[in-house]
């Protein structure tokens, strides 16, 4: 089992910790890390944070690695990055920074902020307490701060460094003036600044209840302990999953980087070498002009990759970082994945989404089971303006597009791909924010066909009621979410802008502050999913009831399923049967992967460039318009 | 002599508990639930317990019904067909159910999500729009109401829920659209969201509205059939059905909301243990409540029920009044296994009542909480639960070797270890209701009751540091006595979102006495006499833009300044104490102002015993046997039923009762007071 001699992490060992003591501190590191979540959702006020749950906490041992959370932890990073060094550190400090350039990565935007706070017990620092959230806005060129047009980061927001937010207890209310000064919306962005403050607390507070409880040397060994065991656990799910002497790939796209450049490539290889699972970048397009660049922290990537394990086969076992030397990761410097400073990252979730559908595909095809087609896209979306009584406002929500289909289960429609987030009520949105909802609804046929159907995407209008800008981040416009073993791609993204007097407009998958009017109507239509599996092998009941539920219509149900549904929406077997035989005697083979029609990648960039163009040169007419007064 | 009677009927068995009013006795009795129709199984068991205490349904003065009927419903997906009308633009928002995936990372490929409560075929959309601040935006089109209805009752829909947007600040269209489907369909149940919640969250609403309107035919045919069933024997007095904050209401109120029915079990042991709490002079306690599959937990301020807004039902959660317990799958029944990397953990999966523990002997082979109580005589040898089931240790032990054998450790160290991970789990569960909202533990007292709350009573007084532990006198039957304690009871809510500081607190006293007079015309409709009345005053308040709603309690003559600043102190110390900042520069916004309406009308009180027992239990010790705490220790097993107030009890010890044993662990002692709790302390 052992692979290099010497090189073993310091918590591989013999744990002096008897077993029950061991699973009692793990239940409670689980706990800690969903209050922290409460005390967050509950007492920020920003509508991601609160409605929306988009923040996640971390505790980290001494040495910095995480013991549990959901991203990758940067401690060392952030301390090199800072002025001071461990020793310097004491009860009550709080680092904060948003800049992800000197966190590997941790967060990959500046709009999410990170606080560290070292957790000490009797005088001893006995490890840390990490969350972060996603602020509104952190100043930059755009409300929302995802300018999606961005040449570098110094247009995305005030960026902080590690900064002690908390000096022994003491609030630094100066940095944090600054820090808000510099947001459109400085009392939200403080408040959840507090928000995440205190959810780092009850983390510090909850680690020193355990060592008070259980004695701070067995907390410390029950570190090593837990590290060691989900090692052991990995290197096992590696060696029963993953067959060694094989290489498997996938590659796949994101739109562009809103500058006019793409499609851009996402690619993995995947192979194990013993004990140790290699997952390598190389392939990957370079980084790109345009804030699209996802600064991928290792550590993360590494925590996603063992995730997918652990979720696919005992969902119980504890994900820390104790696998860290067991999955090895290769990012190309310079790549869309690992760009320089002081490149653009500000709108990385297309990327990011992208980078979770060709990880599903590698595993796919490396253990064959728990084959996903792709997501649909979530993108963010920003309106902003003056009320009519004068007060600035700020709206940003996220929006879901359809769940991919897995074997034996369609995907769910218009849900979020990310744990524990959730839609906006429009009530919320109305009673806060200039504008209404008129419509949210399933997008009929937007789901990629399969035997398991893809979910569909959802369409969303908004009619808004004062006047103000307009800013989202879209995907998946130009290219498909692909369906996977004869499974049919979901549909294309589209968002239709409608002005009160009734002239429409197209908009490409990225805009930032196009000028809207009062009555004016966005109709936001997210992409669906990819399906699995040969659709003429779907139960013809399950079309029929898809078709009345105006999930599919009955003409698609024809053409993609050869399911006839007549008069009330009840199969036609006969007809059915009739029309499966037809297709499946015209049809070629189904293949692997099926990424949609799309034409030859250099027409493809050639199209982007020539959408961005088209919009850029109409936007500037709007703007122009706008100076003059309205259109 | 007036007697009254609490019947809670649940999944296996009904309770029944009768109060003397002239003696101060209580009398319990069980009987197997019925669920073809309940009543049957509740006319059986009031009438075994009548003829205990000797007397017959007319010498009844209050009756008070705790049922699961719409539990039942609700979680089997058996109520009516219910036809929806909503916003034109939002006919998929039950479908849609706010895109809500569970955690972790990849969650969502093990999400079952449930078809939604109303079908999707039968939802339509109307042509109406009003705006958040309760101006209208477009006009109700009647004609469209009126087919869209008639298309509904024409494909078999048998009632009508109404959910619009923004109702619950103008619910003018909502009541014209119901008034049209009446007038065509005068017959056709209708209810409307507004009626139901005053809070905004469309889905929620709409939810909620359509989960009431399809529980509600089969309820009130319930309560129909009770009614006639009780006067057929002669039953004069006041019947209350409890609801799921810990009130009561009369069945012509629930017949309007059943859904406010849908948990009123568990907050009976809330209520009776808050009473409890309260009369024997420790008002601050945890309630731990641990059955077969799940343990319910709360924490109790003052010897008041505690409340919240919500209830979660399987994947739905609705937005109505309930008490505030947390729940965890933590049971007798639940059963100990190994993860793939070897952690041991305990539940949430469950043997259930069948095939149950191992020890039941009828058939289950998985090791439970139960089979590990049973292996280290924390039930001991002999002692047969429920009074008839009779207990397979040698099972027991099979089961709990299953996991003892790959952890390296004897069948009791095991089993041990079992119950310190279940016990940790409803640690936790404790640890929510009281550190996570800032308050310190040690300052509680712990209520332990349920079927199992008292073997593990003392360990999670040990864990949790609460004192001192109490074992009510009749555990087994905790929310009967607690539907005895309630109140009449109703809140009446306003969705109110104005800032304190720009509010003239006359204004809010206008809100505020509109929504008392509400309350008090609703304690007349349900027979309250003006003396018993009482309203609670509450605002729910948050700084602009919080997702929380804390509320602030206050009185009506303290609304006379120009602003209603007041309530900024009474919430920054709650914030302060649960989250440790606050924000000075934030508004402070009054979501919600709301009244609870209260009509005591005195089920039960506590009368103390004579207390000149003294210390001496020996006249209660059965016979001494060998029980593991770390090793087998000679242990005294007592009789419940001979104990005395006063008397006391060193550990290590077992006191059996009917439906339970009592465990004082090496280190601690039981002393019973004058009403006949156990109160365990460090010794």
């Amino acid at each position: 089992m052992v692979l290099q001699e010497g090189a073993l992490p310091d918590f591989v060992r013999e744990h002096d910790i008897d077993h029950v003591t061991l699973d009692i501190i793990e239940n409670a590191l689980k706990n800690i890390r969903h209050e922290m979540d409460r005390v967050l959702v509950t007492t920020a006020v920003s509508p991601v944070i609160r409605e929306q749950a988009d923040e996640f906490p971390l505790i980290a041992d001494r040495k910095g690695r995480m013991i549990v959370g959901q991203f990758g932890s940067p401690v060392d990073t952030v301390l090199a990055n800072s002025p001071y060094r461990l020793e310097d550190l004491k009860e009550g400090d709080v680092i904060a920074l948003n800049d992800p350039y000197m966190m590997e990565g941790s967060t990959s935007h500046l709009p999410d902020i990170l606080l560290v706070r070292p957790i000490f017990h009797s005088d001893e620092h006995i490890g840390y307490a990490l969350q972060w959230g996603n602020l509104m806005d952190v100043g930059g060129s755009t409300a929302g701060s995802i300018p999606i047009d961005a040449r570098s980061i110094f247009e995305e927001g005030v960026r902080m460094p590690p900064v002690k937010l908390y000096d022994g207890g003491k609030l630094n209310e100066e940095v944090l003036r600054f820090f808000c000064h510099n947001s459109r919306t400085p009392r939200e962005t403080r408040a959840d600044v507090m928000a995440i403050a205190a959810g780092t607390a009850t983390g510090a507070q909850r680690v020193k209840d355990i060592c008070d409880r259980f004695g701070k040397d067995t907390y410390l060994e029950a570190c090593d302990a837990l590290l060691a065991r989900t090692r052991t656990s990995i290197i096992g799910l590696i060696r029963q999953l993953i067959p060694e002497g094989q290489r498997f790939e996938f590659e796949d796209f994101t739109d562009d980087d809103g500058l006019g450049n793409g499609p851009i490539k996402l690619k993995l290889a995947m192979w194990r070498e013993g004990d140790s699972l290699h997952l390598d970048w190389e392939g990957t397009d370079a980084q790109v002009p345009g804030p699209v660049n996802f600064l991928l922290n290792k550590e993360m990537f590494q925590m996603f990759a063992g995730v997918f394990l652990i979720s696919a086969v005992d969902p119980t076992i504890l994900f820390n970082d104790g696998y860290a030397d067991v999955i090895h990761v290769n990012i190309p410097e310079g790549s869309v994945l690992r760009p320089k400073a002081p490149a653009p990252l500000s709108n990385r979730l297309v990327v990011m989404a992208r980078l979770f559908d060709v990880l599903g595909a590698v595993y796919a095809k490396a253990i064959g089971f728990n084959v996903s087609g792709s997501y649909g896209t979530s993108p963010n979306f920003v309106y902003s303006g003056v009320k009519k009584d004068g007060e600035p406002f700020q709206t940003m929500e996220i929006l879901y597009g359809g769940i991919p289909a897995i074997p034996g289960k369609d995907g769910l429609d218009g849900h979020s791909w990310w744990p524990e987030f959730m839609a906006v009520p429009a009530e919320y949105m109305e009673t806060y924010y200039p504008m209404l909802v008129d419509e949210y609804s399933v997008r009929p046929d937007s789901c990629g066909a399969g035997q398991f159907r893809g979910g569909c995407g959802i369409k969303k209008v908004y009619r808004f009621l004062a006047d103000g800008a307009i800013t989202y981040q879209d995907d998946r416009a130009a290219t498909f979410p692909y369906g996977v073993a004869g499974g049919k791609p979901g549909a294309s993204s589209k968002k239709t802008l409608v002005r009160a007097e009734g002239a429409t407009v197209e908009m490409p998958s990225k805009v930032r502050d196009v000028p809207v009017y009062e009555g004016d109507r966005l109709v936001f239509e997210t992409a669906g999913a990819g399906g699995v599996g040969d659709p003429l092998e779907r139960d013809p009941e399950a079309v029929a009831k898809d078709v009345r539920w105006n999930l599919v219509s009955p003409e698609s149900a024809e053409r993609e399923y050869g399911v006839v549904v007549g008069e009330g929406g009840t199969v036609d077997a006969a007809a059915t049967g009739t029309r499966r035989e037809e297709i499946l005697a015209s049809r070629g083979d189904l293949p692997g992967f099926d990424h949609g029609d799309l034409p030859p990648l250099e027409d493809q960039r050639r199209a982007v460039a020539e959408t961005r163009r088209k919009f850029n040169e109409w936007l500037s007419g709007e703007l122009g318009a706008a100076r003059n007064g309205k259109p | 002599m007036a007697y009254n009677v609490a019947v809670d009927v649940g999944g296996t068995f009904t309770d029944v508990l009768v109060f003397d009013e002239g003696t101060g006795e209580l009398t319990e009795g069980k009987v197997l639930s019925t669920p073809d129709d309940p009543s049957r199984g509740v006319v059986e068991g009031m009438e075994r317990v009548c003829e205990k205490v000797g007397i017959g349904f007319s010498d009844l003065r209050l009756l008070f019904h705790g049922t699961t009927v719409v539990t039942n419903m609700i979680l089997t997906n058996t109520g009516s067909r219910v036809g929806l009308l909503t916003t034109k633009g939002h006919e998929q928002i039950l479908y849609l159910a706010r895109a809500w995936t569970p955690g972790p990372l990849y969650g969502w490929m093990a999400l079952q999500k449930p078809d939604p409560p109303a079908e999707p075929t039968d939802t339509i959309g109307i042509g109406e729009r009003m705006a958040a601040d309760g101006s209208v935006i477009s006009d109700l089109d009647e004609d469209e109401v009126r087919e869209a209805v008639k298309g509904l009752v024409d494909r078999g829909v048998e009632s009508l829920a109404i959910g619009f947007l923004n109702s619950y600040v103008n619910p003018a269209h909502e009541r014209k659209a119901r008034d049209v489907a009446r007038g065509a369909y005068p017959d056709l149940p209708v209810s409307i969201s507004a009626d139901i919640g005053q809070e905004y969250g469309e889905y929620e609403r709409t939810l909620t509205t359509v989960v009431n309107t399809a529980v509600q035919p089969r309820t009130i045919t319930y309560m129909r059939g009770f009614e006639t069933s009780m006067k057929e024997k002669k039953f004069g007095g006041r019947l209350s059905i409890v609801r799921s904050d810990g009130g009561a209401m009369s069945t012509e109120a629930v017949a309007e909301r059943p859904i406010q029915i849908a948990l009123s079990g568990p907050s009976g042991g809330v209520t009776g243990s808050a009473y409890l709490a309260r009369e024997i002079g420790v008002p601050d306690v945890l309630t731990l409540d641990m059955g077969g599959t799940s343990t319910d937990v709360a924490l109790c301020l003052g010897g008041e029920t505690p409340l919240q807004r919500e209830i979660s039902l399987g994947y739905f959660r609705f937005k109505v009044p309930s008490a505030d317990v947390h729940s965890v799958g933590a049971g007798g029944g639940s059963i100990a296994f190994l993860s793939a990397s070897g952690a041991l953990q305990v539940g949430p999966a469950s043997a259930g009542a069948d095939p149950g523990p191992a020890a039941y002997g009828r058939g289950g082979k998985a090791p439970t909480v139960t089979d590990a109580n049973v292996v280290l005589h924390r039930i001991p040898p002999g002692v047969a639960l429920g009074g008839s089931l009779a207990l397979d240790k040698e099972a027991a032990r099979r089961a709990v070797q299953t996991v003892a054998e790959p952890l390296g450790m004897s069948v009791e160290e095991a089993a041990e270890a079992i119950l310190e991970i279940v016990n940790e789990n409803m640690h936790a569960a404790l640890r929510v209701v009281s550190v996570e909202r800032g308050h310190d533990p040690r300052e509680f007292g712990l209520v332990a009751f349920g079927g199992a709350g008292p073997m593990h009573a003392c360990a999670l007084g040990r864990l949790i540091r609460s004192h001192p532990v109490v074992v009510p006198p009749t555990p087994g039957v905790m929310s009967a006595f607690g539907f005895l304690s309630s109140d009449i009871q109703n809140e009446f809510p306003e969705t109110y979102l104005r800032t304190a500081e720009e509010t003239p607190a006359s204004e809010l006293k206008k809100t505020v006495e509109g929504l008392i007079s509400q309350a008090d015309e609703w304690l007349d409709g349900e027979g309250v006499e003006e003396d018993q009345k009482r309203f609670d005053l509450y605002a729910d308040c948050r700084y602009y833009l919080q997702n929380i709603q804390i509320p602030c309690r206050f009185e009506l003559d303290e609304l006379s300044g120009e602003d209603s600043s007041f309530l900024r102190s009474r919430f920054e110390e709650a914030h302060d104490q649960r989250y440790n900042f606050e924000l000075p520069d934030s508004p402070l916004e009054i979501a919600t102002v709301r009244v609870i309406g209260r009509g005591t009308i005195r089920g039960v009180t506590l009368s103390e015993g004579e207390n000149g027992a003294g210390g001496d239990a020996s006249g209660s010790v059965m016979r001494t046997e060998q029980a593991y705490f770390g090793g087998w220790t000679d242990t005294p097993i007592l009789d419940r039923n001979a104990l005395r107030p006063g008397n006391e009890v060193t550990g290590p010890a077992v006191v059996v009762q009917d439906d339970t044993t009592t465990v004082i662990e090496p280190g601690y002692r039981g002393e019973v007071d004058s009403f006949g709790n156990i109160l365990i302390e460090e010794a």
